[in-house]
Formats: structure tokens, sequence, C-alpha cells
């Protein structure tokens, strides 16, 4: 998690600007000496800061705390007597609901009775340059018993009296104000809240989901969760949740994500040059975020026609621990078993965590989650043949230690397993052990240390039958031998307010990768930058270097390369980009970039646009009676194998290893490396979805290009244009809509003396949501969910199929998902 | 799809059986037919023309020896054979939602293999496959049916994916 840590005491600080600044001369060009910086930083900064007053504040940094706006009264306790003062920490989102809120010492019962009333507090959020951001406020309320009896019970209040006839309590004050600032870095081009994501049509509520929304990502097919983020392919995309590695985000084909939504606080985008806590990959990062543990119960539900799940949490102890348990399980076989009997899906998830808090600093913890999917065929005799099937387990044990407002420092150690069976008997296992270090220091009033160390082992049992496999096919297999692979890394970074309004961040990883006895050293310099022009606008700036081992197409949990053939894959990023308040809770960036890729495994990208088939005017030379033409995929219009070479027997269709020039060319683009570049435009225009009328206009203008065996050509999945573009409308009396459209350009067509556009067809779909809601008792909640992902039915044109009689186009889908579903929460 | 294939019917009534013996020998034939397009397969597919010797374990245990010579001609598509395959023991298995695809024997014996081998599953593979003794046993079908032949000759005719001709004497086919 990346934020820009902020503290306010009493406001004074904002209104006590001083002016020092860090001598800046050499901060300003020295991208190339920024790992020598950094560290040189991290080793001087608390001398060399510990002098220079705080840095003044840009008056876009002035800070609003929260306000309450809601009923304030806390019933007196039944059952107490006496005065009593309970102080508590508040922790209020950027929404202005009550996140958490923890009495500073415990004084039972009130303060369990002041923290539940506060989890049901509304408040005008604290604003820093106009934003709302989150906060946490410290507020004193003062119980006071009734006077006599008859009369109506006391009641604390935070903020106002309480009413006459009573002995009223002292009206508490606020007294400090922590707020959490909500900086964006200048490499993260989206963040969606949870609370927003349920607003966006065609996301069902699933704030990964959410991701085929932001600027730079490009969809391979509509609707399928693999993506190509500024040119990088699938399998170069890293996904963390709470700073954790997980092969995937989504269940099997179209399907939710796999932990629970409520869950999740927030999704950020790293399209490039990111911070360098995120390493080990060179294409963009999407990085998930669970939200902080409570200390009330609650929980959320939801019942669709396709799955369930829920989750509570509740904490104990007097609120020093809480445990929190979710999952989702699928009953998708129910609707197969009467749409496709032979056909057997399934998928589910778990979640649990468990803290406690061993001191108001120290606290342990382990977050546990995992996901299961699976897809298979029944046979005659009653068993069900494996087609695909994955799992995942991750069981992460935290020690976090506060620093105060200094910072964080956690340390945690990570157990995993993933699992994908390919069916015949066929699976990949991946058994490992992370261990990993964060510190998080704000050194000086203007420079945050941002520090780790993690080392990863992965062991690999693979099972592959290698028996049944061609020649080629057995080659590429042994690229996926069993063994242990060993990775690990030291990063920092340096946040500096180097002047007002003008923050630099450099940085340094420095990688280690083993894998069969190969290894390879990285060091990755990471800068950006964040300027304010003025209240309302900043430059934003980032690049780096990202390097990446060899990587499968897309994620598959366990399938990774091993003995680092090739080398490593490596990126060069950089972008530019400007922000601006638009007001009214709108905000808006637009970015241009450029990536580089060398030595990149991109299978699914480096083939060049071909028909299947024959072009009109051909004549399939290589076959004896002059057939046509082969199915869609196989190019028959080439020699069937290399001359000189026998041939493969494909008596019956296939099988049995025998190979087809198809075959072949999909594993040359696996083994393939590839140079490559990215560049483009993105615009994102947001006002939160929360808002009476909300919305987002999410615009990519991009181009990616291969250089392979000689050739330069524009990528597979390049698309020119990708816009999405929602609204969502409170209706009022708890109804609201939403629509979405989404277009983007077609793929790259392949030649075709038929037809002289370049492009297949551009893709246009709409999506629709329609909620109801329910308020019941207390913060209980439930509401109607009808969604419905492609309502145009809208299908896709993938490629371009040739026969003697002419060449059309090939298309897949509607890929479309009606959705009907209950959710609630309390 | 379960009815579609070469041995026919399948068994609603308990009495009849899902597999007759004539289905039974061919889903054996091809058994014994996809075990050898396999060894040569995983062995001499994408080898230089001219003489071959090449040995392989099978997927599930022992091991099958292929050798004698072939030639191709890439622009048509064709290999053309001249090969003889040693099977010791060699074990294969097979599942298929079709259940007359499906089976799990254990090959032993020598078994020629002269023709076109064509790409293209049509009309142009034109092949003659013979063995003196060859010992098939392990269970064919799906579920599984019992099947066992000892030392038993085989002469087989393939033309395109239809593999016709006798099995221990007993007239036995197979569409692949």
């Amino acid at each position: 998690m990346v934020e820009f840590r902020w503290s306010e005491r009493g406001r004074r600080t904002a209104c006590n600007p001083s002016s020092p600044l860090l001598p800046t001369g050499s901060l300003v060009s020295f991208f190339a000496a920024a790992l020598a910086l950094a560290l040189a930083l991290m080793l001087a900064a608390p001398a060399a800061f510990a002098q220079p007053p705080p840095a003044p504040l840009a008056a876009s940094d002035a800070i609003v705390p929260p306000r309450l706006v809601s009923e304030p009264a806390v019933p007196y306790p039944v059952g107490a007597s006496g005065e009593a003062s309970v102080v508590l920490n508040v922790t209020v989102n950027a929404d202005g609901t009550v996140r958490a809120a923890t009495a500073a010492e415990t004084n039972e019962p009130f303060s369990s009775a002041a923290a539940r009333a506060a989890m049901g507090w509304r408040y005008d959020p604290a604003t820093r340059g106009g934003r709302a951001v989150a906060a946490r406020i410290r507020v004193e309320i003062l119980f006071s018993p009734a006077p006599a009896p008859g009369t109506a019970p006391a009641t604390g209040s935070p903020s106002a009296p309480a009413a006459a006839p009573e002995r009223a309590p002292a009206p508490a004050r606020t007294e400090e104000v922590l707020v959490r600032g909500a900086h964006e870095e200048p490499s993260r081009t989206a963040t969606l809240t949870r609370a927003e994501v349920r607003q966006i049509p065609g996301a069902f509520g699933d704030p990964f989901r959410a991701i085929e929304i932001m600027p730079g990502v490009t969809p391979i097919i509509s609707g399928l969760p693999f993506f190509y983020i500024r040119g990088a392919p699938p399998g170069d995309v890293g996904y963390y949740l709470d700073g954790i590695r997980v092969p995937y985000l989504f269940h099997v084909g179209v399907g939710p994500s796999v932990v629970h939504p409520a869950i999740v606080d927030r999704v950020d985008l790293y399209p490039g040059g990111y911070p360098a806590r995120f390493g080990r990959f060179s294409g963009g990062i999407v990085s998930g975020e669970t939200v902080a543990p409570a200390d009330t119960i609650h929980g959320e539900y939801n019942v669709r026609l396709v799955d369930a799940g829920a989750y509570v949490e509740t904490p104990f102890d007097g609120g020093r621990g809480t445990v929190l348990l979710g999952g989702r399980y699928s009953y998708t076989g129910l609707l197969f078993s009467l749409l496709s009997p032979s056909t057997s899906l399934s998928y589910w998830d778990y979640q649990g965590r468990a803290t406690y808090d061993l001191t108001p600093r120290d606290r342990v913890g382990v977050f546990a989650f995992g996901a299961y999917d699976f897809l298979g065929q029944k046979l005659p005799d009653g068993t069900t043949q494996t087609l695909f099937g994955t799992q995942f387990h991750r069981v992460d044990v935290r020690y976090d230690h506060s620093l105060g407002e200094a910072g964080t420092i956690r340390t945690a150690v990570t157990l995993g397993e993933d699992l994908t069976d390919a069916g015949d008997g066929q699976s990949v296992r991946d058994r490992l052990v992370g261990v990993r270090t964060e510190i998080t220091e704000r050194l000086s009033p203007v420079a945050l240390l941002r520090a780790g160390f993690d080392a990863q082992s992965d062991s690999y049992d693979v099972l592959l039958n290698s028996g049944t496999l061609g020649p080629t096919e057995a080659s590429y297999a042994s690229y996926f031998p069993t063994r242990t692979d060993l990775a690990a890394g030291m990063r920092g970074d340096v946040v500096l307010t180097v002047m007002r309004g003008l923050e630099v961040t450099p940085g340094a990883r420095l990688d280690y990768f083993g894998s069969q006895g190969a290894t390879a050293l990285a060091i990755d310099p990471r800068l950006s930058a964040r300027a304010e022009i003025t209240d309302r606008w900043r430059l934003l700036w980032a690049m780096g270097l990202a390097h990446q081992a060899p990587a499968f197409a897309i994620p598959v949990p366990g399938f990774q390369p091993g003995g680092l053939r090739g080398g490593l894959q490596m990126s060069a990023q950089e972008s530019m980009g400007v922000g601006w308040d638009l007001g009214a809770a709108t905000t808006a960036t637009a970015t241009v970039f450029h990536n580089g890729f060398f030595n990149m495994s991109d299978a699914l990208g480096v083939n060049q646009s071909q028909p299947s088939g024959c072009l009109p005017g051909s004549f399939p030379t290589d076959t004896l009676a002059g057939d046509p033409g082969g199915a869609a995929g196989s190019h028959t219009c080439g020699q069937r194998f290399a001359p000189g070479t026998l041939g493969p027997d494909r008596s019956g269709g296939g099988g049995q290893g025998a190979e087809s020039a198809g075959t072949q060319s999909t594993i040359q683009a696996l083994e393939a490396r590839t140079n490559g570049n990215a560049y483009g435009f993105e615009l994102f225009i947001k006002r939160k979805l929360t808002e009476h009328l909300g919305g987002f206009l999410s615009y990519t203008l991009s181009r990616s290009t291969r250089d392979y065996q000689g050739q330069q050509f524009v990528a597979a999945f390049d698309r020119t244009h990708v816009l999405n573009a929602a609204a969502a409308y409170d209706l009022g009396r708890n109804w609201r809509a939403g629509a979405r459209i989404t277009f983007y350009t077609g793929l790259p067509k392949a030649p075709d003396p038929t037809d002289a556009s370049t492009r297949l067809a551009p893709f246009f779909r709409l999506d629709l949501r329609l909620e109801k809601r329910w308020p019941l008792k207390g913060k209980a909640w439930i509401s109607f969910v009808a969604e419905w992902m492609n309502a145009t039915l809208s299908k896709e044109q993938i490629g371009t199929s040739c026969t003697l009689q002419g060449c059309q186009a090939t298309t897949v889908g509607p890929i479309t998902i009606p959705s009907i579903g209950v959710e609630g929460g309390f | 799809m379960v009815a579609a294939v070469a041995c026919g019917g399948s068994g609603g009534a308990s009495s009849t059986p899902a597999c007759d013996p004539q289905c039974t020998d061919g889903v054996a034939l091809l058994a014994l037919r996809d075990a050898i397009k396999l060894v040569y397969n995983v062995t001499l597919q994408g080898q230089p023309v001219g003489a071959q010797d090449k040995t392989t374990p099978c997927p599930q245990g022992g091991t099958a020896h292929v050798h004698g010579t072939a030639t191709s001609n890439a622009d048509q598509g064709t290999t053309t054979v001249m090969l003889t395959y040693n099977l010791s023991q060699c074990h294969y298995s097979q599942v298929d939602s079709d259940p007359s695809h499906a089976f799990d024997v254990t090959l032993t014996g020598s078994i020629t293999e002269q023709g076109i081998i064509a790409v293209q599953p049509s009309s142009t593979t034109s092949l003659v496959l013979q063995s003196s003794s060859m010992t098939i046993a392990g269970q064919v079908y799906s579920p599984g049916i019992d099947y066992k032949e000892t030392a038993c000759a085989v002469l087989l005719a393939q033309d395109g994916s239809n593999l016709s001709g006798t099995l221990c004497g007993r007239p036995a086919g197979v569409t692949l």
C-alpha cells in the first residue's frame, strides 16, 4: 500500500508554514544514480532533515477535519454508574462513513458503548486541498448518569451538548486529527474504492473486475479477465493482495474475483514506473488492499443466480483482537446441469483473518485466503474428466509494529500452494515460502522512507505426460521441470518534499533470480515526481526499469518456466501526466506514456495476424486431394512440415503427439522473445460514483508494436482506442441506476485481398445496473441488484477465416452475464 | 455422441452388453493403432528422412522400439514409411468422453507398418499393418471391460480414417 501520510495536530501545522527546504540541486537530474541517491538519503536523511522545520504547505494542502453531521447521541450504558470519559480513535472514510472506532483506553462498559455508537455516525469527510480524504480523529466523550429515576437515559455526545433535562455529558471535543493523505502516486493512474466499484455497471461489485475500466488497460476479449497494460502482456502483470502475490484474481472464465468484494478496500493500478516495492514484474501492477480490522461486529452477504457469498468480522477481548471469516460458493453446476449436462463447472473461495493487538503499538495477525476453480466433462461411466482445474492458497502471518506517527514496520511470512490440474494426469504444483519485511518511516517532515526486503522459494512438482507429447510440445514441456526456484529482492525509496508543492521519489530495487542453477541479478532504478502547479493542477511523472523472469502467456497457477531460459525480460517505463481537480467531487488525469520492452515473453502478441484457411486466389498445394483448408486456427496454405523431415501421423485427426503446423507455431510463440514498444495517451475523468450523479470516462489512445525475427509489426492485441464511460444516478427512494458503455478498436486484421481494411470491426457493449436499497434497523441494509454485462449481446471479432469462396471474420460471443441478486450488510 | 462410433448402440437394458465382442475388438484395434501412432509421433515426427532407429518409454510403462526407413514429400504432406515396431509391455491408456475410444491396455509384440501417412485425415492415408504375434491385455471401453488376446495374428489396412482387417482371425474394424 502506498500512501502519503499526513499528520496534523489541531491544524497547527497547516497554519504554521515554514520555509526552509532541502538543497535540491542534486535531486533533479540523476535518474541513473537513483539507487545511490536513495541509499545515501536513507543513511543521511535523519541527520540532514532533523533540524529544518517542517516544509511549508501549499495552499492546496490545507486540511479541514471531518465534521459530524449525524445524530451524535451515545446511550448511557445500562447498568453503569458514575461519570466517565472515553477517548475514541475514529477513522472516517473519505465518504464520511466511519470505518473504525476504538477506545484509546478500556473503560467498560463506556468504551464499548461509545465505540458502538460512533460506528453509526456520519461526517462531512476531511478534505485536503478541497478533496475528500480519509482521516483519523480522536474524540472525547464524557458520560454522566441521569440525575434521577424517571428521566431519560443520559447520553454522551462527541460534538453537542446533550438534552437539557438530563445531566448532560460535557460536550466532547476533537483532540487530534490525522489525515491519511491521498496523494496520488505519480505512477498510479487510477484508484477505485469498493463503494465506487459497487456502482459500476458490469463490474458486479467486484473491485478487481473494475480493472478493465482503468486507462491503459486493453482487454484481449471483452469480459475475460486477461489484459494488456500499456502494451505489456497478461503474463507480465503482477497481482497483489495486501502485498501478497497471487497468481490470478478471477474465477474461471468470466467469474467473479477470488476474494469477497466487501473485504477489498480499494484497488490500485500501476501501469508503469511503479514504486520500488513492486518488483519482479515487467508489466503493470494491480494491487488490492483489504479493509482495516474493525472493532464492531459487521458483515455482508450476497446471493446471486450463480453463487452466494458472505463475510463477517467481529472483535474480541474488548476490541484488541478481530476475527474475519468470508467466502463464496458457486452453484453454477446446477445451471450447467440444465444447460449443458456433460459439463461440470464450479468454484469457491475463502478468506480468514485474525488480528490481535499485543500492545497499542504491536499487532500480530494472520490472513489466509484461497480459491478453487474446476471445469470438467462428465463421462458415461459417471466419472468426471478434468479439463482444467486450478487452486491456490495463501497463509500470511504478520507482525506489525507502529512507530507512532513516524511510520510502521511489517514483518511477514507467507506460505502458499498453487496447483493446476490440466487433466489426463497432468498437473503442476508450486509450494511457496516467502518472507518479507517492510518499513515506512517518516525520517523528517520532508522525507518518508519506504524500504523492504523479501525472498521467496518456489518448489515446483510437475507431472506432465511427456510420453504422449510430440517433439515440439515435449521440448516446451521441458521448460517446466520439477525444481526449486529462489527469488529475493531489496528495495527502497524516499518520498522527498523538495520544495513547496514538489515531491520527488527516487528509489531502486535489487533482485536476485535463481532457477535450475541459472542465476540473474537485476537493478531497477525508479524515479517519480509530483509537482503542484496550482491548487487544482499538478504534474505527475514516473519512470523506471523493471525486470522479470520468463513468463507464461497468461497467469496460470504454477506455470512458471524454469531455468531462466532466454534470460530476464526487461521493460523501461516512463510517463508524464497532469492531474486536476474539477470541483464537485470530480477529478481528472491525462497521461502520456512510453514503454520499451526488451527480451519479452509475449506468446499472444508475437504472432502477426494471419487468416486461417487459404486466401481467395491461392490454392492449397500441400494436399493430395486439393483439400480447401483446415479448421479455423490452422494455417494450411504453407507446407505441413519442414522439407526433409518426417511429417506427423494425424490419423483420426490428431492426438497421440501429432503436431500440426498450428501447434508448432503456437509453441514457437510461447518460446519467442521479442522487443517492442507501446506509447499512447490516457485520460481518466471521474466524478465520485457515490454522488447523486456520478460517473467516469476512461479513454486510452495507444499503439503497441513488436520486433520479431527482423520484422516490426503492430502487436496482435493492439487496440488504438479503448473507451469506457459510465454514469450512476440516484433516482430517489434508494433507487440507483447506472449504465456503462465500452468501446474499442478491432484487432489488427490479417491481409485479405478482398478487404482493404487493416482492422477487424470495433467492439461496443452496454452494461446496465439497477439497485434498490432498504435501510434496516441500525446499520443494517439490504439491496436488490439487477445487473447485465453486455446487454446489447454484442459479438466480438477475433480473427479472419478464409476458404476458396472468400474470407469472413471469426467471432466469439456474445459473452454476456445477466445477474440478479440480493445483497445485504450489517 | 456415445452411439456415433464403431461400437454402435449402447446398453439401455441390462441384458444387452454395452460393448459386444466385436465392439471390444474394435476398441482393442484402436488402442493398438493409437499406440503405434504415438510411438511414431514422439520418436520420428520431425526427424530427418532416411533410416530410422528410435526407442521410447511408453506412457505408463514398458518400451517401444521403432526402426526401418521413412521418406517424405512436404509439398504433398505425405510420409512414406517401412517401419517395424517392437512393443515390450507397452502400457498405454486413454480417457475419452466417447466410451468406445477409452482403453487401458498393455501391448507386447512386433508389428510392421508400410505405406503412406498423409497429414490430412482424409482418404490419402494408406497403410498396411501386420503382426504374427501381438498380445493385447487390459481393459477396453468405458466402463472398462476386461480384454486379453495372447500371441494373436493381426492384419490391418488403413484407408484414410478407416481401419479394417482381422484380429486373431476374426474380422475387426474401427473408425479412427
